[in-house]
């Protein structure tokens, strides 16, 4: 049978949590959406079960829901399937609790997604320290409503080029094509 | 007496020169061997006129300036006793044990400096260079001690002396082991690859250079220009028999060709498998060569 | 105290013929240097090689964009380079921002925070328009044309102000006290932008990108 593989690790998530949506999405990529409680036990439960490369965190900003999705990749060198654990949490003063205890390298992702999308995740003691926007004290810089396009003009002192740029209108081409 | 004054006082500035060159015309052979076109022959010439051009530029303490001045010295008065184009300056029984030990002063003049610039690179280069000298120093010790044995003194102008009357007379013949033990040596004390491990600019930028720029980079340039003609020297003194001035830097030029052309084509060691290679195989060769001697 | 002038006649020369570049690997146009070294281009035959560190260097390229962050160690190297030193930039990136003219963290226009004497346009700027802004590089120190060490140095004050907009200089200026003072002066230009930059814009963005089609 087709995607054999995919459809075992979605039975044995959904058998050991009743709460997780998982679903195959094409030839090894599994998603799992799960609540952001949750999220502890399940990757813990994932790396139990042979996932115990933690790939990164990734992170999007629904900003019409108000809410932040966070996924977590995970790779399983003996099932050969990439798992993304994904969960929403609120946009202002949502948090997460930290993967650390169970992924070292957590820690240095969770400070990158803090650093450009303002999650706050509890128990990670390194996440205040400069990453890598050193010395910046605006909002974060990968939320839909940073306007990076004013910022820039702004900050680096361009008046004029976003103006040029909308005056810009393209028209069709009428000659003839070179033959 | 006049004339060996002047001589003194012009041989060091020839041989800067010729040095000069000899590092541009390394750089254009090796520009060939990797089939670019290269620079102009005279091209370490115009860096240096360069680099003494340059405006001051960072200092960390007397120490750190006196420490390309001492290289420079130590190189200046080791020259003194290489009898170039049979033309000696300092020439005593005994000479060449001298210049064994003059040749490390210039190394330990920039380990002084290099010091004082408390950069870690200079610091990890220093620390190479001096191993390396472990390194090779015993393989020269022991071919120099063959050749001593052989000729019965320790002069180069009484070895120079033995070794006249054409190619067949010279050393390299009876002594070709030794000869071979010198010439692997020569490869590091030249600071070629595979044993360039000092200075490696892809691993620790450019080691004990790291700190110095413009005129110390200038007086660092002229050391290593002195530093290719000495070195050089003491192979062609002791094994290829000396010669006239124009002759003597032929052999001289053709020993450091030698060394260039393994250089453009090699890879570097790690400073541990230099130091052990060092100690093993030229070692052993020139261990043999120092037995038949003895023997014979 | 006479005013500063660039080498000419001998110092020139030398200076001229004998470039030795610090590569500073920013940005997409590091590709395009390992070319113009090796045989097909050989810039060596110009006596142009590249140097490990900023002290033995006399040309600094910028090679592509720059971030915040990177021009921080730029900046810090340019100021310990011996003088006469030159600085090169590659591609549009540092002319005016090039592809990533509206980004948050990359700088538009390199010549606000370091004196640029040659831009070399494109993107990325193919080994022979890079051969020929060696070329006209040389040719212009031997006449004595270059002259953007003393152009920082004079305009220290201005260069500095520009750093401090956009960067903590405190750290990475080697005259500290003035840093200090330029620093603190922009603070409170500095705090309005980024104040400002929480206003949210997208939707009305987003719509008047479709009006232009
Ligand atoms: S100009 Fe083009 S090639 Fe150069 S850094 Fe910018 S985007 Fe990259």
């Amino acid at each position: 049978m087709e995607l054999e593989k995919e459809q075992a690790v979605v039975n044995l998530v959904k058998e050991a949590f009743e709460d997780a949506e998982a679903d195959v999405q094409r030839a090894r990529r599994v998603r799992i959406k799960i609540a952001p409680n949750r999220v502890f036990p399940l990757v813990a439960f994932l790396k139990a079960n042979g996932f115990n490369h933690f790939v990164t965190i990734t992170a999007v900003d629904w900003i019409k829901d108000g809410e932040i999705e966070l996924i977590y990749h995970l790779w399983s060198y003996t099932r050969k399937v990439h798992v993304m654990v994904k969960t929403r949490i609120p946009r202002d003063g949502g948090k997460m609790p930290t993967l650390k205890p169970l992924f070292n390298q957590a820690e240095t992702y969770e400070r990158d997604v803090h650093e450009f999308f303002g999650v706050y995740f509890e128990g990670n003691e390194k996440l205040d320290r400069d990453f890598i926007l050193e010395d910046w004290d605006g909002p974060p810089p990968m939320r839909k409503d940073f306007d990076t396009r004013r910022f820039a003009a702004e900050f680096y002192g361009q008046e004029d080029i976003e103006s040029d740029l909308l005056k810009l209108k393209i028209q069709p081409y009428k000659g003839k094509l070179m033959q | 007496m006049t004339g060996q004054i002047l001589w003194a006082i012009f041989m060091p500035i020839l041989v800067i020169i010729i040095g000069l060159i000899y590092m541009g015309l390394a750089r254009k052979i090796t520009a060939r061997i990797h089939n670019r076109y290269g620079p102009p022959f005279y091209q370490n010439i115009i860096d240096v006129i360069k680099l003494f051009s340059k405006k001051d530029v960072a200092n960390h303490g007397v120490m750190f300036s006196l420490g390309p001045v001492i290289a420079v010295a130590g190189m200046v008065i080791s020259l003194l006793f290489i009898p170039i184009g049979n033309r000696p300056l300092l020439s005593f029984n005994g000479d060449i044990i001298v210049l064994l030990y003059l040749l490390v002063i210039a190394p330990l003049g920039m380990a002084l400096g290099v010091g004082e610039g408390a950069n870690p690179n200079g610091a990890i280069g220093i620390a190479r260079a001096l191993t390396l000298m472990l390194g090779y120093e015993v393989v020269l010790v022991i071919a120099a001690v063959a050749v001593m044995i052989h000729a019965g003194s320790a002069s180069f102008m009484e070895i120079i002396r033995q070794q006249q009357g054409g190619v067949a007379h010279w050393f390299i013949w009876p002594l070709f082991l030794s000869a071979l033990a010198t010439d692997i040596a020569l490869q590091a004390i030249l600071g070629e690859k595979p044993f360039d491990q000092p200075i490696a600019p892809h691993e620790i930028a450019s080691g004990p250079m790291v700190e110095y720029g413009g005129k110390f980079l200038g007086m660092l340039q002229i050391y290593h220009a002195i530093a290719i003609i000495v070195e050089t020297g003491i192979f062609v003194n002791l094994f290829l028999g000396g010669g006239s001035l124009v002759w003597w830097f032929v052999k001289s030029f053709a020993v450091f060709f030698v060394a260039l052309l393994i250089n453009a084509v090699m890879p570097r060691f790690r400073i541990g498998q230099a130091f052990k290679f060092y100690w093993t195989y030229p070692a052993a060769i020139g261990l043999v060569g120092l037995i038949i001697v003895a023997i014979t | 105290m006479a005013k500063e002038r660039p080498p000419k006649g001998l110092k020139g020369w030398a200076q001229g013929r004998s470039l030795w570049i610090l590569q500073f690997c920013t940005g997409c146009g590091a590709v395009e240097l390992p070319p113009v070294m090796t045989s097909r281009y050989d810039m060596e035959r110009f006596g142009i090689t590249p140097m490990a560190t900023p002290r033995q260097a006399d040309l600094l390229l910028i090679t592509g964009y720059l971030t915040v962050k990177t021009l921080k160690r730029v900046i810090r190297s340019y100021e310990q380079m011996g003088e006469p030193k030159y600085v090169i930039g590659f591609g549009s990136c540092t002319v005016n921002g090039g592809m990533y003219w509206d980004s948050y963290n990359t700088i538009k226009r390199l010549d606000l925070y370091l004196p640029v004497d040659l831009y070399i346009a494109g993107c990325m700027p193919r080994p022979e328009a890079i051969i020929e802004a060696f070329n006209r590089l040389i040719e212009g120190i031997k006449q004595g044309k270059f002259n953007g060490w003393i152009r920082y140095k004079e305009n220290l004050r201005w260069y500095k102000r520009n750093q401090a907009m956009i960067m903590d200089i405190r750290k990475w200026s080697i005259d500290k006290k003035l840093a200090e003072e330029v620093w603190r002066e922009v603070q409170e230009e500095r705090r309005k932008i980024f104040e400002q930059a929480t206003v949210p814009h997208v939707y009305e963005y987003a719509e008047r990108i479709s009006e232009v089609g």
